[in-house]
């Protein structure tokens, strides 16, 4: 219980050295946006008037304090492209590009975890030193470059899946309850627009997976190899366990817990790399919002953004911690 | 399986365990680590073998049973339990063997034992290997327990449920040795039980393992280094020194045992209490590590009575699968 | 300290050999690239937009009529140089921060290592993106947002290095012969936790090379025309379809060094790290 208490003020403490980060990021160095709120052709007084509107002509701390407040109310300020208040905007893009990180985690560990465990055994092999191989290569590919060569091959000249988009052109007027088109759907009862997300997903969510993968796979055979060489994989193989057994039971529960930990980070970094895959894909989602916010200058926008990450973030950090706990509940015994 | 009668080929009925010129090479490689190893082990008895480490006695120990990852057997027969276990240049399989005639104690305690499942699953998964007893049922469970507490492990019932790192090193071996005696063995191997542990606790492990054998009418194959150790516990000691078997002999009456230089210096290494300070020697030279081969004595450039022939000559073997040997070529060795 | 010259036996087959060469042609090509253009890598030429390679131009001519070779040639510059300062900036503050936590010890440390452990999370490209908002979107931003984000990494492995050296028995001996603080970090530390620097350093030069590509890929980092290799591939995203040659070789240029990284770092990685050293 302490471990708990200990790891959520620690968020929470984090959470507080970020928001003073967007602070310092929106209010004090992009230099004086009375003039630019104040617009063209201001003269000294307007500009002295929208400042003392803003609040700007305040001291630096009870700025601060208006804006923690304003944050802790929910208002984030409103957007300049979308003359909308940011929250809305970021309840519209935040699920999208959750989904796909969701999705493309999925894989992952997928692939990882059992890659991970047979390379560990079959350690010095062909199948080991191919699949090292094919990792290597993976963690070297960019994803916005994999992103590009899926959607040629794979979309435009095999046309196997869609090219870009959330949806196909019959159901471009979905309109889900959570903005989790995979949730929303199955809930309304269509499966058709179901299976329509998926195929939309495939691709993003595989260029988005892979250099996480291959990393991935990396990682977790580092961890299951260290495990196979304890004693106790020893001691199994001489009470006369099969290798699925030792596998299965032995290895691998020891050897994904440290992996959890990098699984844990790779999710804030996938969700910061969606951008990527959107792009490209014509996929709405926070990446394609905050670099159109920062193309516009709306700092506040892209400030809201690293915020709700940032929130994200911590939550999956924490999320993590709780797993990690459960897994190892020989840790919790003190010795 | 097969069956043979071993009678014809020389190996005594009594034998748990006869092995004979058997040579062990890593798979990568081919570099053979140890030769021309030849003894038995009685059922019944408590078979030592000693060796410096790099000395390959580990190494041997687990490849005859197919336990070690990166060796295999080259040459020689291994028979256990009146069954072939390899002959002729090739491994019989080893079937259930490993689950249920073979008990194994690791060196190390602290990585022995998964760390994430609990104690008392890890011995009723044993008793499931080889009996096949559901893990889960109260009859499995009661196994368990009795064995915690026939180890010596206080409030068995709350040790089942406990994990690894609630125990000391002392008491973690004795739930690995709980969990080798859970299969019934009819060999148990203990690999250097005690080099983990502080000088006391080594002693009560031993003496545990020791006493639950003679009770189980088990027969033991105790490897270590510690020579006085072996001495005053096990009934044979087989002494290896860089992959090659250097003396048998019986603890029982030292002094009627043809004992082997190298075994004499081991012996005045030992410190005890009627000797001075400068009584007890030291070996001078670097053990040389495993993979000697069969030409010559590997102990020659420490050997105090070294001889050109000891270099050149063929090492002899125990073919004859005595229990007093020594491959001295010159004959050497404390007799009376 | 391992002797630079050793790195040359390292290698085991045919692949890691072109691995390292590749990654010595690419470093030279960071630096010289310029020299060796055979065109002006920023002369456009509306005319002759998109032609395919041909013998004047092996690489063909982007949307802009530039001379792709050329701007590969001239972009590695970008790519390459802006890599290896973010490395060398994060490897010095990281180190520092790292080395400096393990002396002061106790809630210090702890409180300095686990902000390092929540700041390692956080997604670079996001914060990039504040940076860039906030400074306006340049390669330059881009590289403060990275070593911003980067610098953990080091904070942490140096510290586990230097606390694991510093309770070896031979820090003992040293501090009870007088030998002061700063000796000891140069002669006993760095020399120690070089090997194990030097195995991240190489991963992390392909996962940065990744970073800053991206970010001007998506446009906050170095803004199209500079040939910077990501931005290059987004200049010619719209043409694919039809010169796929504009996004192939930028795209083959980042993925083939960032490769021979890998290659070198996992090299390394057997040579050096002695837990993994397998036992005869």
């Amino acid at each position: 219980m302490n471990y708990f208490v200990q790891r959520l003020a620690f968020s929470i403490l984090s959470l507080f050295v970020l928001v003073v980060i967007t602070f310092l990021l929106s209010h004090v160095v992009p230099g004086d946006s009375a003039i630019v709120a104040a617009g063209p052709n201001a003269g000294a007084e307007k500009i002295a008037a929208v400042r003392q509107q803003m609040g700007l002509d305040k001291s630096l701390l009870t700025q601060f304090g208006l804006y923690a407040g304003k944050l802790l109310s929910g208002d984030l300020g409103t957007s300049w492209f979308t003359h909308q208040p940011i929250l809305d905007d970021l309840k519209r893009e935040l699920p999208p590009s959750l989904e796909l990180v969701v999705v493309a985690m999925t894989i992952n560990l997928l692939v990882s975890l059992p890659l991970g465990l047979l390379t560990a055994r079959y350690n010095g092999t062909r199948f080991d030193d191919i699949v090292r191989v094919i990792a290597m290569a993976g963690a070297g590919l960019p994803i916005f470059w994999t992103a590009i060569l899926l959607q040629q091959s794979f979309a435009a000249e095999w046309r196997i899946f869609p090219v870009a988009g959330r949806l196909g052109f019959d159901n471009r007027n979905f309109d889900g309850a959570t903005g989790f088109y995979l949730m929303d759907s199955l809930f309304a009862g269509r499966p058709d627009i179901f299976a329509d997300a998926v195929m939309h997903l495939i691709l993003p969510a595989f260029a988005l997976s892979l250099l996480f993968t291959a990393v991935g796979v990396r990682i977790t055979r580092t961890a299951m190899i260290s495990e196979f060489r304890k004693d106790y994989v020893l001691l199994a193989r001489a009470k006369g366990a099969g290798e699925v057994r030792i596998m299965a039971r032995h290895v691998f529960p020891n050897g994904a817990t440290p992996s959890l930990t990098v699984f844990g980070m790779q999710f804030g970094w996938m969700l910061g790399a969606t951008v990527l895959v959107e792009e490209i894909f014509g996929r709405p989602g926070i990446g394609r919002y905050a670099v159109k916010a920062v193309t516009q200058s709306d700092i506040h926008a892209v400030v809201a953004v690293v915020l709700v990450v940032g929130l994200v973030f911590l939550a999956a950090n924490l999320v993590v911690d709780i797993l990690l706990y459960a897994l190892s509940p020989h840790k919790r015994s003190g010795s | 399986m097969t069956l043979l009668a071993k009678d014809t080929i020389g190996v005594p009925p009594d034998d748990i365990l006869t092995v004979k010129n058997v040579a062990v090479s890593l798979t990568k490689g081919g570099r053979t680590m140890v030769s021309g190893v030849s003894f038995g082990v009685r059922r019944g008895e408590l078979f030592g073998i000693v060796g410096e480490s790099g000395s390959g006695k580990t190494l041997f120990t687990l490849s005859l049973f197919g336990l070690h990852g990166e060796t295999e057997i080259s040459a020689g027969e291994i028979t256990f339990d009146d069954k072939t276990l390899f002959e002729d240049g090739k491994r019989r399989r080893l079937g259930r063997i490993l689950g249920c005639r073979i008990g194994f104690i690791p060196q190390d305690p602290y990585s022995s034992l998964n760390p994430s499942m609990r104690v008392g699953r890890q011995i009723t998964e044993a008793i499931y290997l080889a009996r096949g007893t559901p893990p889960n049922s109260r009859q499995c469970r009661d196994e368990a327990v009795a064995l915690l507490a026939e180890v010596g492990i206080p409030e068995p019932e709350t040790a089942f449920r406990q994990y690894p790192d609630q125990f000391s090193g002392g008491m973690r071996q004795r739930i690995v040795i709980a969990i080798a005696l859970s299969q019934d063995p009819a060999l148990l191997i203990a690999d250097e039980p005690t080099t983990a542990l502080d000088a006391f606790t080594q002693r009560r492990i031993i003496d545990l393992i020791v006493e639950r054998s003679r009770r189980r009418n088990l027969s033991v194959i105790l490897i270590s280094h510690n020579l006085e150790l072996l001495r005053q516990s096990v009934d044979h000691i087989a002494v290896l020194y860089s992959g090659q078997l250097m003396n048998i002999f019986e603890t029982a009456d030292l002094g009627r045992n043809p004992l082997h230089p190298y075994t004499e210096a081991l012996f005045e290494c030992i410190p005890s209490v009627n000797k001075t300070l400068t009584d007890i020697r030291s070996i001078p030279g670097e053990p040389a590590g495993a993979g000697f081969g069969l030409t010559g004595c590997a102990f020659a450039d420490r050997c105090a009575y070294v001889q050109d022939i000891c270099r050149t000559a063929r090492l002899p073997e125990n073919t004859g699968r005595a229990d007093s040997f020594s491959a001295c070529l010159l004959g050497k060795g404390v007799r009376t | 300290m391992t002797a630079r010259a050793e790195i040359l036996g390292y290698p085991k087959n045919a692949v890691e050999k072109m691995a390292l060469i590749i990654a010595a042609v690419i470093m030279l090509i960071a630096i010289f690239g310029g020299f060796l253009a055979p065109h002006d890598p920023l002369l456009i030429d509306f005319r002759s937009k998109l032609e395919a390679p041909s013998w004047e131009h092996l690489m063909g001519k982007d949307g802009s009529g530039r001379d792709v070779l050329s701007r590969l040639l001239t972009g590695a510059q970008l790519t390459i140089l802006s890599t290896f300062a973010v490395i060398a900036v994060v490897l010095v503050i990281g180190c520092s921060i790292g080395i400096l936590s393990t002396f002061l010890g106790g809630w210090a440390d702890n409180l300095l290592m686990r902000i390092a452990d929540i700041w390692l999370g956080f997604p670079p490209l996001i914060l990039a993106l504040g940076f860039a908002a906030a400074l306006g979107a340049s390669l330059e931003a881009a590289i403060w947002a990275l070593i911003f984000s980067w610098w953990p990494n080091y904070a942490r492995l140096s510290r586990m290095i230097t606390a694991d050296i510093l309770s070896q028995k031979y820090i003992a001996s040293a501090s009870a012969l007088g030998v002061p603080t700063w000796r000891k970090v140069v002669f006993y530390i760095i020399p120690n936790a070089f090997d194990v620097l030097i195995i991240q350093l190489t991963l992390d030069i392909s996962a940065v090379m990744l970073a800053i590509s991206g970010l001007s890929f998506i446009g906050v980092g170095a803004q199209i025309p500079a040939p910077e290799w990501g931005a290059m591939i987004a200049d010619g995203r719209n043409f694919v379809n039809t010169a796929w040659w504009v996004v192939a070789y930028p795209g083959l240029a980042i993925f083939v060094t960032a490769l021979s990284f890998n290659i070198i770092g996992d090299m390394l990685r057997r040579e050096l790290d002695p837990t993994l050293r397998r036992n005869t």
